[in-house]
């Protein structure tokens, strides 16, 4: 099985403005999502991200980050091992986050450094 | 199950049951006589036959239809008559399209006289008539099987490898698997959208899964579909108890299959063992008033014995070979089923085996379970030590069973503030009314407010 790493995207502000009550939902929700994934064996680690942090620029330039402002920024992760691509998009379909359209998830791959074609090329 | 009480509509009934026994069957027939169809419009065929069927059958019987038998509204070869009358509908609808459709010209040139009714339509397709599959032999049993192994396409994930599962080898309707699995209709019918257009693309009903040595190589992923499916069902937050009991019969009968079949190996014996001793379990698990009950709560004497003794049978047979997680977790539930009470449990070696679990598929909802048996164990401070480490982890803090585990112990352990802090807790983090009762239950248990303030302090 391969690694990938799922990236919450989600609007922040819309994030911020969520009451007690739809933020547990989503917890609920997300740890159903989550237990799932580690019954069939495909759950390795994940964590949420709070909404602010710092950002640092090209030329080191400080500052609170874009993360706010923009419309997809990472709210979460989640690492799961799956046999293919294919089948760890299959995964991110079902976050309840996408299913209720309030999130996208950006499913990476991770780069095997074992892995090595030339390998086979003599 | 459809269940249908004595009086119920005789043709309703007859048609539910084929639709359980047959449904998949009879799409993946057509199916594969029908390459470039999507399978949407198969399906439709297929579902529009069934409903077509209620309304003909209802009917007194016309002599001039061949297919039904004289005397009767139901045909004397019901699949057969579904089979036929989808397959006119599927012919009808090439005719429409023919012009869109060039490479299916020769096929439809073939396929001539009058296609939308039932009755006539056996003599006018050569080789469709006294070839139609048989809808009664064995045979049908191995279908199912190549279905089910077809479902359990490594680009799948394993959630949409059971819809389709469950849709196509097992025949439940749409909003039967959106209750068993705790999800709405809408959402089954968006993942069943996507997985179509996957079946389509790449034939999935339609490709042998080929020799034994290539199902052998999918054989891991059917286990994992019918154990999830087991354990669907087997849950107590998700579905009514009916559906729920429905679905763990339904992965015992295609683990059976495997078996019957000799498409199995030791890990689908160990499998099945693991389901048969959960199953026996099944009636325990709530009191005679629908209250959810622990295992130190139940009455051990509603086991299923029989079911326990033939599990036990199957766990002894799958010992030759690699123990995979199926094996342990059938240890485990062997060790309680043989226990006669919740105190003669052997927790130290339950213990053991669910360290052996974790080291096979490590995560935090194994380790849970590790620490539980641990407490009974005797082991109390490592116990505690392991949940209070994993409530540290962002989606075990809010994770329901942990914090009631903990707060159960902590009730048992004496240490009142802390039991009511994280049974608290969970009322806000189920949403299965009867959790959230068996939570109050405890909670009802603890002293009044005045006395552990007096304990805390």
């Amino acid at each position: 099985m391969e690694k990938f790493l799922l990236l919450i995207r989600e609007d922040l502000q819309f994030r911020a403005n969520m009451t007690p009550a739809e933020f547990q939902h989503n917890i609920v929700i997300m740890t159903k999502w989550v237990e799932d994934m580690a019954r069939s064996g495909n759950f390795l680690n994940a964590d949420p991200l709070t909404n602010s942090g710092t950002y640092v620029g090209h030329n080191a330039v400080l500052s609170d980050g874009p993360f706010i402002e923009a419309k997809e920024s990472i709210s979460g992760f989640i690492l799961i091992q799956a046999e293919s691509l294919e089948q760890a998009t299959s995964f991110a379909q079902l976050c309840p986050l996408v299913l209720n359209g309030t999130a996208a998830v950006e499913v990476r791959p991770i780069m095997d450094m074992e892995q090595k074609p030339w390998k086979e090329w003599v | 199950m459809e269940r249908v009480g004595m009086n119920a509509d005789p043709v309703q009934y007859t048609i539910d049951q084929l639709y359980k026994t047959h449904y998949g069957k009879i799409v993946s027939a057509l199916c594969t006589l029908w390459q470039e169809i999507p399978l949407e419009s198969v399906e439709d065929a297929v579902q529009d036959a069934f409903t077509t069927a209620l309304t003909v059958w209802a009917r007194p019987a016309i002599n001039s239809d061949p297919l039904i038998a004289a005397g009767s509204g139901i045909p004397s070869n019901p699949p057969g008559w579904i089979y036929t009358v989808a397959r006119n509908r599927l012919i009808s609808l090439i005719r429409a399209e023919k012009r869109r459709w060039s490479s299916l010209d020769l096929h439809t040139e073939t396929l001539s006289g009058p296609a939308s009714s039932a009755g006539s339509a056996t003599s006018d397709f050569p080789g469709f008539g006294p070839n139609t599959p048989d809808f009664s032999g064995s045979i049908f049993h191995d279908q199912q099987l190549k279905l089910l192994f077809a479902c359990a396409h490594p680009d799948l994930s394993p959630k949409v490898q059971i819809v389709i599962t469950l849709k196509y080898v097992s025949n439940l309707k749409i909003d039967a698997i959106a209750r068993a699995l705790g999800m709405t209709g809408d959402g089954v019918d968006k993942l069943l959208l996507r997985a179509r257009k996957k079946i389509r693309d790449e034939r999935l009903f339609l490709l042998d899964p080929g020799s034994p040595s290539g199902l052998g190589a999918r054989l891991p992923t059917v286990h994992k579909i019918i154990y999830l499916t087991f354990n669907e069902g087997y849950k107590p937050s998700s579905g009514d108890a009916a559906i729920n009991e429905s679905l763990c019969e339904e992965a015992l009968l295609l683990c059976k299959d495997l078996l019957d079949h000799r498409l199995g190996d030791n890990a689908t014996m160990a499998l099945y063992a693991l389901m048969l001793f959960n199953a026996a379990r099944f009636k325990g698990r709530t009191s005679p008033t629908g209250e959810l009950l622990d295992l130190d709560e139940q009455d051990r004497s509603q086991w299923h014995r029989p079911m326990i003794s033939l599990a036990g049978d199957f766990l002894r047979l799958s010992r030759p070979g690699p123990l995979t997680s199926y094996h342990y977790e059938a240890a485990i539930a062997w060790l309680h089923c043989s226990a006669d009470s919740f105190a003669n449990t052997n927790w130290r070696l339950i213990s053991r085996l669910y360290l052996r679990l974790l080291r096979l598929n490590p995560n935090p909802f194994v380790e849970l379970n590790y620490a539980i048996a641990l407490y009974y164990a005797g082991d109390r401070n490592k116990s505690f030590q392991i949940m209070h480490q994993l409530i540290k982890h962002s989606f075990m803090n809010g994770y329901y069973l942990l914090n009631a585990a903990l707060g159960k112990l902590y009730l048992l352990d004496g240490d009142i503030p802390n039991a009511k802090k994280y049974l608290e807790r969970t009322l806000d983090q189920t949403e299965h009314p009867l959790e959230t009762a068996f939570i109050r239950r405890l909670l009802s248990r603890l002293p009044p407010a005045s006395d552990h303030r007096g304990a805390a302090n």
